[in-house]
Protein backbone atom coordinates (compact mmCIF):
# COMPACT_ATOMS: atom_id res chain seq x y z
CA UNK A 1 0.00 0.00 0.00
CA UNK A 2 1.43 3.67 -0.69
CA UNK A 3 1.01 5.78 1.94
CA UNK A 4 2.78 9.21 0.31
CA UNK A 5 1.24 10.14 -2.84
CA UNK A 6 3.16 11.94 -5.91
CA UNK A 7 1.52 14.95 -6.31
CA UNK A 8 1.47 17.38 -8.86
CA UNK A 9 1.90 21.23 -8.75
CA UNK A 10 2.74 23.20 -11.68
CA UNK A 11 6.42 23.17 -12.32
CA UNK A 12 7.00 20.42 -10.21
CA UNK A 13 5.70 17.59 -8.58
CA UNK A 14 6.48 15.86 -4.61
CA UNK A 15 7.27 12.47 -4.88
CA UNK A 16 7.96 9.87 -1.87
CA UNK A 17 11.20 9.14 -1.00
CA UNK A 18 12.89 6.33 -2.59
CA UNK A 19 16.02 4.84 -2.42
CA UNK A 20 17.72 5.66 -6.36
CA UNK A 21 17.42 9.35 -5.09
CA UNK A 22 19.89 9.03 -1.69
CA UNK A 23 22.61 10.35 -3.85
CA UNK A 24 20.37 14.03 -4.73
CA UNK A 25 19.50 13.75 -0.57
CA UNK A 26 22.68 13.34 0.00
CA UNK A 27 23.31 16.36 -1.93
CA UNK A 28 20.24 18.48 -0.45
CA UNK A 29 21.53 17.40 3.18
CA UNK A 30 25.31 19.55 2.54
CA UNK A 31 23.20 22.46 2.39
CA UNK A 32 21.05 22.82 6.02
CA UNK A 33 19.21 25.85 6.72
CA UNK A 34 18.44 25.35 10.05
CA UNK A 35 21.34 27.73 12.06
CA UNK A 36 23.15 24.82 13.83
CA UNK A 37 22.70 22.19 11.94
CA UNK A 38 26.29 20.59 9.99
CA UNK A 39 26.33 18.55 7.02
CA UNK A 40 25.19 15.07 6.82
CA UNK A 41 28.57 13.19 6.90
CA UNK A 42 27.16 9.20 6.60
CA UNK A 43 25.09 9.07 3.76
CA UNK A 44 24.26 5.28 5.40
CA UNK A 45 21.85 7.56 7.15
CA UNK A 46 19.91 8.38 4.09
CA UNK A 47 19.00 4.61 3.61
CA UNK A 48 17.35 4.33 7.27
CA UNK A 49 15.58 7.30 6.38
CA UNK A 50 13.70 6.28 3.71
CA UNK A 51 13.25 3.29 5.49
CA UNK A 52 11.77 5.78 8.09
CA UNK A 53 9.36 7.64 5.74
CA UNK A 54 7.55 4.26 4.80
CA UNK A 55 7.50 3.12 8.47
CA UNK A 56 5.88 6.64 9.85
CA UNK A 57 3.69 7.63 7.05
CA UNK A 58 1.82 3.83 7.47
CA UNK A 59 1.45 4.44 10.93
CA UNK A 60 0.47 8.46 10.75
CA UNK A 61 3.50 9.34 12.74
CA UNK A 62 5.18 11.81 10.22
CA UNK A 63 5.45 11.76 6.50
CA UNK A 64 8.23 13.03 3.60
CA UNK A 65 8.44 14.06 0.26
CA UNK A 66 11.08 15.11 -2.04
CA UNK A 67 10.74 18.00 -4.24
CA UNK A 68 11.25 17.23 -8.11
CA UNK A 69 11.83 20.56 -10.24
CA UNK A 70 13.02 19.41 -13.77
CA UNK A 71 13.67 15.71 -12.84
CA UNK A 72 16.03 16.97 -10.47
CA UNK A 73 15.37 16.92 -6.53
CA UNK A 74 15.80 20.53 -5.02
CA UNK A 75 14.18 20.06 -1.38
CA UNK A 76 11.97 17.95 0.81
CA UNK A 77 8.63 18.62 2.42
CA UNK A 78 8.24 16.77 6.03
CA UNK A 79 5.42 16.41 8.16
CA UNK A 80 6.57 15.04 11.64
CA UNK A 81 4.66 14.93 15.10
CA UNK A 82 1.89 13.84 13.90
CA UNK A 83 -0.98 13.72 15.80
CA UNK A 84 -3.45 11.81 14.33
CA UNK A 85 -6.68 12.28 16.66
CA UNK A 86 -5.61 15.93 17.83
CA UNK A 87 -5.81 16.71 14.15
CA UNK A 88 -2.19 17.81 13.63
CA UNK A 89 0.73 17.93 12.03
CA UNK A 90 4.19 20.29 12.40
CA UNK A 91 5.38 20.89 8.66
CA UNK A 92 8.66 21.61 7.59
CA UNK A 93 10.53 22.25 4.32
CA UNK A 94 14.34 22.22 3.28
CA UNK A 95 15.40 23.21 -0.05
CA UNK A 96 18.57 23.57 -1.88
CA UNK A 97 19.82 27.22 -2.44
CA UNK A 98 18.28 26.87 -5.41
CA UNK A 99 15.12 26.28 -4.80
CA UNK A 100 12.66 28.78 -5.10
CA UNK A 101 10.15 30.47 -2.61
CA UNK A 102 7.47 30.18 -5.08
CA UNK A 103 8.15 26.65 -5.97
CA UNK A 104 8.61 26.00 -2.05
CA UNK A 105 5.36 27.55 -1.24
CA UNK A 106 3.77 25.60 -4.55
CA UNK A 107 4.94 21.64 -3.11
CA UNK A 108 3.67 22.81 1.05
CA UNK A 109 0.46 24.02 -0.21
CA UNK A 110 0.21 20.72 -2.74
CA UNK A 111 1.16 18.61 0.48
CA UNK A 112 -1.36 20.56 2.65
CA UNK A 113 -3.79 19.90 0.50
CA UNK A 114 -3.72 16.24 0.32
CA UNK A 115 -3.23 15.92 4.53
CA UNK A 116 -6.51 18.31 4.86
CA UNK A 117 -8.17 16.10 2.78
CA UNK A 118 -6.82 12.27 2.65
CA UNK A 119 -6.51 12.36 6.71
CA UNK A 120 -8.55 15.33 8.12
CA UNK A 121 -5.73 17.25 9.17
CA UNK A 122 -6.75 20.77 10.66
CA UNK A 123 -3.86 21.88 12.46
CA UNK A 124 -0.52 22.46 10.69
CA UNK A 125 2.21 24.07 12.40
CA UNK A 126 5.36 25.20 11.01
CA UNK A 127 8.46 26.17 13.25
CA UNK A 128 10.51 29.26 11.67
CA UNK A 129 14.26 29.44 13.65
CA UNK A 130 15.99 32.89 14.08
CA UNK A 131 18.67 32.94 11.34
CA UNK A 132 16.19 30.65 8.34
CA UNK A 133 15.56 32.52 5.22
CA UNK A 134 13.17 35.62 6.32
CA UNK A 135 11.13 35.06 2.91
CA UNK A 136 10.11 31.93 4.15
CA UNK A 137 8.05 33.71 7.12
CA UNK A 138 5.88 36.20 4.35
CA UNK A 139 5.81 32.89 2.67
CA UNK A 140 4.08 31.22 5.71
CA UNK A 141 1.58 34.23 6.40
CA UNK A 142 0.78 34.36 2.70
CA UNK A 143 -0.79 30.95 2.58
CA UNK A 144 -2.47 31.68 5.42
CA UNK A 145 -0.28 30.77 8.70
CA UNK A 146 -0.59 32.90 11.42
CA UNK A 147 2.34 33.62 13.58
CA UNK A 148 1.29 32.14 16.64
CA UNK A 149 3.81 32.64 19.32
CA UNK A 150 7.62 33.48 19.71
CA UNK A 151 9.61 30.75 21.67
CA UNK A 152 12.53 32.05 23.37
CA UNK A 153 15.85 30.15 22.96
CA UNK A 154 13.79 27.28 21.92
CA UNK A 155 16.29 25.86 19.27
CA UNK A 156 19.92 24.91 20.03
CA UNK A 157 22.82 26.09 17.89
CA UNK A 158 25.83 25.52 19.97
CA UNK A 159 26.81 24.30 23.38
CA UNK A 160 25.51 27.10 24.87
CA UNK A 161 24.03 28.89 22.36
CA UNK A 162 20.04 29.64 21.39
CA UNK A 163 17.84 30.82 18.68
CA UNK A 164 13.93 31.78 19.21
CA UNK A 165 11.73 30.09 17.05
CA UNK A 166 8.99 31.77 15.74
CA UNK A 167 5.50 28.88 15.62
CA UNK A 168 3.19 29.46 12.67
CA UNK A 169 -0.04 27.77 12.68
CA UNK A 170 -2.64 27.08 9.37
CA UNK A 171 -6.16 26.16 10.98
CA UNK A 172 -8.26 24.70 7.84
CA UNK A 173 -11.43 25.76 7.29
CA UNK A 174 -12.75 22.30 6.40
CA UNK A 175 -15.12 20.32 8.81
CA UNK A 176 -13.73 18.08 11.23
CA UNK A 177 -14.70 14.31 10.15
CA UNK A 178 -17.96 12.87 11.71
CA UNK A 179 -17.76 9.54 13.50
CA UNK A 180 -19.49 6.97 11.34
CA UNK A 181 -20.33 2.84 11.56
CA UNK A 182 -17.36 0.53 10.57
CA UNK A 183 -17.18 -0.20 6.85
CA UNK A 184 -19.19 2.93 6.10
CA UNK A 185 -17.23 5.63 4.14
CA UNK A 186 -15.88 3.93 1.16
CA UNK A 187 -17.32 6.39 -1.36
CA UNK A 188 -14.78 9.08 0.06
CA UNK A 189 -11.95 6.99 1.25
CA UNK A 190 -12.42 6.99 4.88
CA UNK A 191 -13.76 5.13 7.97
CA UNK A 192 -12.63 6.12 11.07
CA UNK A 193 -14.30 3.24 12.26
CA UNK A 194 -16.73 3.33 14.77
CA UNK A 195 -19.27 0.48 15.02
CA UNK A 196 -22.30 1.94 16.77
CA UNK A 197 -24.77 -0.90 16.60
CA UNK A 198 -22.75 -3.74 16.00
CA UNK A 199 -22.99 -4.70 12.46
CA UNK A 200 -20.41 -6.27 10.71
CA UNK A 201 -18.61 -4.57 7.85
CA UNK A 202 -20.76 -3.39 4.82
CA UNK A 203 -22.00 -5.73 2.71
CA UNK A 204 -21.30 -8.64 4.78
CA UNK A 205 -23.46 -10.93 6.84
CA UNK B 1 21.92 14.34 42.50
CA UNK B 2 20.00 14.63 45.14
CA UNK B 3 15.88 14.83 44.04
CA UNK B 4 14.49 15.91 47.34
CA UNK B 5 14.86 19.13 48.45
CA UNK B 6 13.45 21.91 50.42
CA UNK B 7 12.98 25.21 51.27
CA UNK B 8 12.09 27.28 54.76
CA UNK B 9 8.56 25.86 54.78
CA UNK B 10 8.34 23.27 52.47
CA UNK B 11 9.74 19.45 51.36
CA UNK B 12 10.03 19.45 47.60
CA UNK B 13 10.30 15.39 47.39
CA UNK B 14 9.94 13.07 44.46
CA UNK B 15 6.54 10.52 45.33
CA UNK B 16 6.66 6.92 46.77
CA UNK B 17 4.53 5.32 44.74
CA UNK B 18 3.16 2.83 47.64
CA UNK B 19 3.13 5.39 50.01
CA UNK B 20 1.63 8.86 48.61
CA UNK B 21 -1.66 7.32 46.24
CA UNK B 22 -4.08 8.86 49.23
CA UNK B 23 -3.00 11.84 49.79
CA UNK B 24 -2.81 12.13 45.33
CA UNK B 25 -5.74 11.11 44.69
CA UNK B 26 -7.12 13.76 47.14
CA UNK B 27 -5.42 16.45 44.69
CA UNK B 28 -6.15 15.19 41.53
CA UNK B 29 -9.57 14.02 42.17
CA UNK B 30 -10.43 18.42 42.56
CA UNK B 31 -11.47 19.06 39.42
CA UNK B 32 -10.45 22.93 39.91
CA UNK B 33 -6.75 21.60 40.31
CA UNK B 34 -6.37 20.19 36.57
CA UNK B 35 -8.97 22.47 34.55
CA UNK B 36 -5.94 24.74 33.56
CA UNK B 37 -4.19 21.66 31.38
CA UNK B 38 -7.15 21.22 30.86
CA UNK B 39 -7.95 17.32 31.95
CA UNK B 40 -10.63 15.46 34.13
CA UNK B 41 -10.25 15.12 37.35
CA UNK B 42 -9.39 11.50 38.86
CA UNK B 43 -12.75 9.70 39.82
CA UNK B 44 -11.19 6.45 41.04
CA UNK B 45 -8.36 6.19 43.76
CA UNK B 46 -6.68 3.54 41.45
CA UNK B 47 -6.10 5.87 39.41
CA UNK B 48 -3.54 7.78 41.49
CA UNK B 49 -1.76 4.61 42.29
CA UNK B 50 -1.34 4.31 38.05
CA UNK B 51 -0.71 7.67 37.99
CA UNK B 52 2.50 7.15 40.85
CA UNK B 53 4.15 3.90 38.84
CA UNK B 54 3.36 6.06 35.58
CA UNK B 55 5.42 8.81 36.70
CA UNK B 56 8.08 6.48 38.40
CA UNK B 57 8.83 4.76 35.01
CA UNK B 58 8.90 8.26 32.89
CA UNK B 59 11.55 9.48 35.90
CA UNK B 60 13.43 5.84 35.42
CA UNK B 61 13.68 6.73 31.16
CA UNK B 62 14.79 10.38 32.36
CA UNK B 63 11.86 12.08 30.37
CA UNK B 64 10.50 13.22 33.18
CA UNK B 65 10.28 14.41 36.66
CA UNK B 66 7.54 15.04 39.20
CA UNK B 67 7.74 16.41 42.66
CA UNK B 68 5.21 16.50 45.83
CA UNK B 69 5.56 19.64 48.04
CA UNK B 70 4.48 19.55 51.35
CA UNK B 71 4.30 21.63 54.40
CA UNK B 72 6.47 21.43 56.90
CA UNK B 73 4.49 21.95 59.77
CA UNK B 74 2.21 19.15 58.93
CA UNK B 75 2.98 17.19 56.07
CA UNK B 76 -0.19 18.17 54.20
CA UNK B 77 0.22 17.66 50.10
CA UNK B 78 0.31 21.38 48.64
CA UNK B 79 0.68 20.64 45.38
CA UNK B 80 2.45 18.54 42.66
CA UNK B 81 4.94 20.17 40.28
CA UNK B 82 6.68 18.63 37.84
CA UNK B 83 8.58 18.74 34.25
CA UNK B 84 7.89 16.19 31.40
CA UNK B 85 9.43 16.05 27.69
CA UNK B 86 12.77 16.60 28.86
CA UNK B 87 14.75 17.37 25.61
CA UNK B 88 18.08 16.66 26.61
CA UNK B 89 19.02 18.12 23.17
CA UNK B 90 17.42 21.27 23.31
CA UNK B 91 18.37 21.60 26.98
CA UNK B 92 14.54 22.69 27.45
CA UNK B 93 11.43 20.90 29.01
CA UNK B 94 7.58 21.87 29.57
CA UNK B 95 6.67 22.54 33.62
CA UNK B 96 3.24 21.03 34.68
CA UNK B 97 1.42 22.04 37.96
CA UNK B 98 -1.65 20.99 40.01
CA UNK B 99 -1.92 23.07 43.07
CA UNK B 100 -4.74 22.85 46.21
CA UNK B 101 -6.51 26.03 47.21
CA UNK B 102 -3.77 26.36 49.78
CA UNK B 103 -1.20 26.58 47.39
CA UNK B 104 -1.02 30.37 46.41
CA UNK B 105 1.59 32.65 44.84
CA UNK B 106 3.72 32.95 48.21
CA UNK B 107 4.20 29.06 48.45
CA UNK B 108 5.24 28.99 44.39
CA UNK B 109 7.47 32.17 45.14
CA UNK B 110 9.08 30.01 47.55
CA UNK B 111 9.29 26.85 45.83
CA UNK B 112 9.37 27.45 42.24
CA UNK B 113 13.03 29.37 42.26
CA UNK B 114 14.26 26.00 44.17
CA UNK B 115 12.91 23.56 41.06
CA UNK B 116 14.24 25.80 38.60
CA UNK B 117 17.25 25.91 40.57
CA UNK B 118 17.76 22.28 39.97
CA UNK B 119 16.73 22.33 36.70
CA UNK B 120 19.20 24.76 35.98
CA UNK B 121 22.66 23.26 37.99
CA UNK B 122 21.98 19.73 38.22
CA UNK B 123 19.88 18.81 34.97
CA UNK B 124 21.75 22.14 32.81
CA UNK B 125 18.55 22.61 31.24
CA UNK B 126 18.51 26.09 29.54
CA UNK B 127 14.23 26.54 28.93
CA UNK B 128 11.48 25.87 31.22
CA UNK B 129 7.60 26.16 29.83
CA UNK B 130 4.40 26.16 30.74
CA UNK B 131 1.58 25.60 28.95
CA UNK B 132 -2.11 26.43 29.81
CA UNK B 133 -5.16 26.83 29.04
CA UNK B 134 -5.90 29.61 26.90
CA UNK B 135 -7.53 33.04 28.68
CA UNK B 136 -6.86 31.19 32.54
CA UNK B 137 -6.40 34.74 34.82
CA UNK B 138 -5.27 32.95 37.33
CA UNK B 139 -2.88 31.10 35.95
CA UNK B 140 -1.16 34.32 33.76
CA UNK B 141 -1.20 36.18 37.33
CA UNK B 142 0.64 33.18 38.80
CA UNK B 143 3.00 32.85 35.79
CA UNK B 144 3.67 36.35 35.50
CA UNK B 145 4.86 36.69 38.74
CA UNK B 146 7.48 34.25 38.57
CA UNK B 147 8.69 35.79 35.75
CA UNK B 148 7.89 33.31 33.36
CA UNK B 149 6.95 35.43 30.16
CA UNK B 150 4.06 34.83 27.60
CA UNK B 151 5.27 33.83 24.45
CA UNK B 152 1.79 33.74 22.11
CA UNK B 153 -0.82 31.25 22.02
CA UNK B 154 -0.78 27.99 19.90
CA UNK B 155 -4.77 27.42 18.60
CA UNK B 156 -6.55 24.16 18.40
CA UNK B 157 -4.10 22.08 20.17
CA UNK B 158 -6.47 19.29 21.16
CA UNK B 159 -10.15 18.39 21.63
CA UNK B 160 -11.36 18.77 25.29
CA UNK B 161 -15.53 18.71 26.35
CA UNK B 162 -16.26 19.55 22.23
CA UNK B 163 -14.30 22.66 22.39
CA UNK B 164 -11.07 22.98 20.88
CA UNK B 165 -8.29 24.12 23.10
CA UNK B 166 -5.82 26.62 23.15
CA UNK B 167 -2.69 26.75 24.89
CA UNK B 168 -0.75 29.39 25.79
CA UNK B 169 2.74 29.36 26.04
CA UNK B 170 5.07 30.99 28.99
CA UNK B 171 8.63 30.02 29.62
CA UNK B 172 11.23 31.11 31.39
CA UNK B 173 15.31 31.29 30.64
CA UNK B 174 17.35 29.64 33.15
CA UNK B 175 21.07 31.85 32.70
Amino acid sequence: MKFTPELEFPGGRVKPLHYDDIDALYELYQHPEIPGQRPLQDKEHLNRMVDYSVQMAATQRGIMWAIEINGEIKGMVSGFDWQPSQLRIMMRVDGLPTLTIREREKALSVCIDFLVNKYHIRNFGYQWIAGQNEDITAMLTGMGFEHTATLSDAWRIGERTFANVAQYHFISSKDKPVPKRLGDGHDDDYSPGQNLNGTSVKGGE
Amino acid sequence: MNWNFETDNYIIRLPVSDQDGDALYSLLSQQTVVDHIPRMAMTLEEQATDELRRIAMRFESREAAFWLIERKIDGQLLARIGVQHINWMMLNTQMQWELSTECDLAVLTEVIPAILNVLKDDLQLRRVEMRVRAGNVEQKQHLEALRFEHEGSLPSQFEYNGEDVNLDIYSVILD
